[in-house]
């Protein structure tokens, strides 16, 4: 525990301004209403208080929902390729929480498998991560069936736990360690503030509520791919629409688009969601023309697919799709209603 | 309510004369309620009837094959008559249940009220003009003004005026046209940069997600203009000026359709104001044709009818 | 199965390290093998990668017109010949229609080569049966013109190639050739004739099963439609064709080509990445209800 400092919710604008020398800072921020990642506006931390998570996930921060690939030029019958200029501005993302930060950590494994995604890269080598753990999850969280628990820290570089007024701030990588030996208006930890500490991990684990049963699911899903029976009535009332996708912070499809206007023109990427119906159509036929293979697709990419070639379900129980969808379509009923037999 | 929509539902079933029943059942959050989709007759006794019933459900109508019997409430079954005047829905493969409704409620709004987010809640009661909000032992009251969705304070038509089976009385809605249009009226006060200015920031939220399109009852078009890549209409990339265009064409394309049932704006994840933009272009339809989409199920669809007299001095 | 290299360790050849970024190449020459489908013979501009760029055959590279978007192309010409670059292009949709307007001289952009190869080692030795449908010979030619540009290493070749009408053959200067070539057996066939064909009328799968190539120590090269690879595939089986003696290559909607963009995956397989040439035994849980 000599890692450990604290600091008191009211001074953590001054650790903000701080580290904004060195950094850009990130917070969540509402605009509308709406919780999403911005650049700190230099004064309010409410955001300590939220128990929600933003509705935007930090994926935005590294995998924006849209960006410019490189520009060109027209020239005669030519052009004149603009690579993009990646600049390395150091970034702070101060209040990530662990299903946010261990996505990103999943999410890295396709951008960095066999081809190196540049863009990606470069922001996740840009960035360090300061990690806030849940105190109240919502109804909509799943992550302890993910084991993930809401007070985790691998996935980030330094670690905030509210212990009340204060936060304990413990560093996890070398460049959070860093951060912390540097910062201002930081305390010593008492005794006493070792027992909240090790209270305030504890207690938000027993707080989640909805659980899935995740033993086997690869096989499971499996075993029920073929059964369409089951798919359509599963899928009968999506609307095929992005939001599950786009707001999931695992989800990482991507689309990309050119623009030429005069002489002057870009390629851009940005979000898709195999959800569309028009993700996979190809000149002569659509392979998930039909709903309930685009929603079976969906499921079995997270829970099957992505652990047969990464070892790991791309699922964090973060809770997004449940509480976001029009609809109310939950993955965790789906689940839940599988055939338990393997 | 509900015990007269179960027997009846089950009754449907029993006499062979649907295939599915299309309802509301309770949700897997607290104080949501989901659609129900079914071929079965037990599932009937899953049906709700409260005021949180949100979805339009007629959306589900054009894409199922069969005969169905369908919860609405008073918006919903205009849409119905809707996609009855675009023949995208048959009058005789559709049993109308009609909900005469109350209003239904903004959680967002009793979040802000009550200061808690709704897990927090335990309870959400209405009793006639008022709305009870039980949390931590304690209950607060708020007038029901403050707490159902904008545009259900104006409604016009909370009963179903088209419906094969009625659940109850009539009901009365507040009729408060002003108060249902309160974000439209602070626009119209706006100055045209003002305005757009405030519709750059909104739309640079925009994810294109398409949540309002699809949950749309009246965006039946197999294929979008969006989806199209000769010529491209509009990229997919998320710029608030694509974003802009995609709203506007949208609108214009369901002008004439468009109930103002308002579930393109709540089901924005990005809160952007969408009703604002149907509500002005369903005052704009009122005041050019005279005309209330979902009112007249014989009436020809607005602006695909052609009548060879028609004044044609607007084309210059 | 052996054969299929692991891409992650294929000579990379990247824009500025950029896998995103498109190297520029010019048009030299354009042949109309069809109405609807034309080869391109492209060069890069960059003397460097002139020189240096290999490839194996299967692989397949992304073109684009910058400005319009980008498409997926399998590389036809063989890697065993070469000087410049060739990839047929069919008249589909935004980026082909307009791959059809360019003329020589114009420049596209190139990304690849991207994907795995044809197991050539398993291969070696053995007696190849290709059959090919329409514009799906194009795969199949860089991997005809590398086999016969080895001809020792292997035993037989059957060549069954159909389509629908004489004027759809693609690649007629190559049948010609192929059709003259002693070691090769050269069937072809087209579902309907027309006044001047005085050759085979047949739809490909019927072919096979006329011809009936033995399934012993061969191996079964496919590329069509799907609507010929269903009925392709179990006709091969009755021949006594294993899942393993069967290769094909897939072809599905593709942006990034590298198992990023999530688009083109089969199950937990990317066609992109893990693909586009796979055996039956490894697709054949998925392909039934995905493809």
């Amino acid at each position: 525990m000599s890692n450990s400092r604290k600091i008191n919710k009211k001074d953590i604008g001054r650790l903000l301004s701080q580290w904004s020398q060195e950094f850009t800072v990130f917070v969540p921020s509402r605009e509308n209403g709406i919780a999403m990642w911005a650049k700190w506006d230099g004064k309010d931390t409410s955001f300590l208080d939220w128990y929600r998570n933003t509705v935007v996930p930090a994926k935005a921060c590294f995998l924006p929902s849209q960006e410019k690939m490189f520009s060109f030029q027209k020239q005669s019958a030519g052009y004149n390729v603009e690579p993009p200029s990646m600049n390395g501005q150091q970034r702070l993302l101060f209040g990530i929480r662990p299903c946010d930060a261990r996505a990103l950590a999943l999410i890295d494994m396709t951008f960095k498998d066999t081809y190196e995604d540049p863009y990606y890269i470069s922001k996740r080598n840009n960035t360090i991560l300061v990690g806030l753990g849940c105190t109240n999850p919502c109804d909509s969280c799943f992550c302890v069936s993910l084991k993930i628990s809401p007070s985790e820290s691998n996935d980030v570089d330094l670690m905030l736990t509210d212990i009340g007024d204060q936060l304990c701030l413990e560093a996890v990588t070398d460049k959070g360690k860093r951060l912390m030996e540097n910062a201002q208006g930081l305390e010593e930890v008492a005794k006493t503030d070792e027992t909240k500490l090790v209270k305030a991990k504890e207690a938000p684990f027993w707080k989640v509520s909805r659980r899935i049963n995740t033993e086997n699911i690869k096989e499971r899903l499996l075993s029920s791919f073929d059964d369409k029976e089951y798919w359509e009535k599963v899928a009968a009332k999506c609307v095929s629409c992005g939001v599950c996708t786009f707001l999931c912070p695992t989800c990482h499809c991507f689309d990309i688009n050119d623009e030429l206007t005069k002489k002057q023109g870009a390629r851009f990427r940005s979000w898709d969601s195999c959800s569309f119906s028009t993700y996979t159509k190809m000149p002569m036929e659509n392979p998930r023309e039909e709903k309930w293979h685009r929603v079976r697709q969906k499921v079995c990419h997270k829970y099957e697919f992505y652990p047969m070639n990464f070892g790991a379900i791309a699922c964090t129980g973060c809770g997004r799709c449940i509480r976001l969808c029009p609809v109310n379509w939950d993955i965790t009923q789906v689940l839940s209603k599988l055939p338990a037999k393997v | 309510m509900e015990q007269k929509l179960r027997h009846e539902a089950k009754a449907l079933f029993e006499h062979g004369r649907v295939d599915y029943i299309i309802g509301f059942e309770p949700g897997s959050l607290k104080f949501a309620t989901t659609p129900l989709i079914t071929r079965n007759k037990d599932d009937v006794e899953r049906l709700v009837i409260n005021p949180f019933i949100v979805n339009n459900l007629s959306l589900y109508l054009p894409r199922i094959e069969g005969r169905v019997g369908i919860v609405v409430k008073g918006c919903d079954s205009r849409s119905i008559v809707s996609l009855i005047q675009d023949n995208k829905v048959d009058r005789e493969n559709v049993v109308i249940i009609a909900v005469p409704c109350q209003g239904l409620i903004d959680l967002n709004k009793i979040e802000s009220l009550a200061g808690k987010d709704r897990d927090e809640l335990e309870d959400i009661t209405r009793h006639g003009d008022k709305v009870t909000v039980a949390s931590d032992g304690a209950k607060k009251v708020f007038p029901a003004t403050e707490v159902l969705f904008d545009k259900c304070l104006g409604c016009e038509f909370p009963t179903p005026q088209e419906y094969d089976v009625l659940l109850d009385e009539p009901a009365t809605s507040f009729a408060d046209k002003e108060a249902s249009q309160k974000k439209l009226e602070e626009l119209e006060k706006m100055t045209p940069e003002q305005r757009w200015q405030f519709w750059e920031k909104e739309f640079s939220r925009c994810i294109r997600c398409y949540a309002c399109r699809n949950v749309c009852p009246v965006c039946f078009c197999e294929r979008c203009f969006v989806e199209e890549s000769e010529p491209q209409w509009v990229l997919p990339v998320p710029r608030w000026q694509d974003n802009l265009i995609f709203q506007i064409i949208r609108n214009i394309h369901v002008a004439g359709r468009c109930t103002d049932c308002g579930e393109c704006e709540r089901a924005c994840p990005m809160g952007i104001p969408l009703r604002s933009l149907t509500r002005k272009m369903y005052e704009l339809v009122g005041e050019l044709f005279q005309y209330k989409a979902g009112t007249d199920k014989e009436a020809a669809p607005l602006l695909t009818a052609y009548e060879f007299d028609e004044a044609n001095d607007f084309i210059r | 199965m052996k054969g299929m290299t692991d891409i992650s360790r294929r000579k990379k050849f990247l824009a500025q390290g950029n896998v995103y970024l498109p190297h520029i190449a010019v048009i030299e020459k354009i042949i109309e093998e069809t109405p609807t489908v034309r080869t391109l013979h492209f060069n890069f501009k960059d003397e460097k990668l002139r020189k240096e760029f290999t490839f194996e055959s299967g692989q397949f590279a992304e073109l684009s017109i910058l400005g319009t978007g980008e498409a997926t192309f399998c590389i036809t010409s063989s890697p065993t010949r070469n000087g410049h670059l060739e990839c047929a292009v069919n008249k589909v949709g935004k980026v082909t229609n307009a791959l059809h307007r360019l003329g020589v001289g114009t420049e596209i952009g190139f990304r690849g080569p991207f994907g795995n190869s044809f197991p050539f080692d398993f291969m070696q030795g053995k007696n190849l049966v290709f059959v090919g449908g329409g514009i799906g010979l194009a795969p199949l030619r860089s991997v005809i013109w590398n086999v016969l540009d080895n001809r020792a290493q292997y035993k037989n070749i059957q060549l069954i190639y159909g389509a629908r009408t004489p004027t759809d053959l693609c690649f007629k200067y190559d049948l010609d050739t192929w059709g003259k070539d002693k070691t090769v057996n050269m069937v072809t066939t087209v579902d309907r004739g027309d006044k001047d064909w005085t050759g085979r009328v047949g739809l490909v799968p019927h072919v096979l099963e006329q011809v009936a190539p033995s399934a012993q120590n061969a191996v079964a090269i496919v590329c069509g439609p799907p609507i010929m690879i269903r009925f392709t595939f179990p006709a091969l089986a009755k021949l006594g064709f294993t899942p393993e003696q069967i290769v094909t290559t897939l072809e599905k909607r593709m942006k990034c080509g590298i198992g990023k963009c999530g688009r083109c995956n089969i199950g937990n397989i990317y066609v992109c990445r893990d693909g586009p040439v796979f055996t039956y035994a490894q697709i054949k849980n998925f392909i039934s209800s995905e493809y």
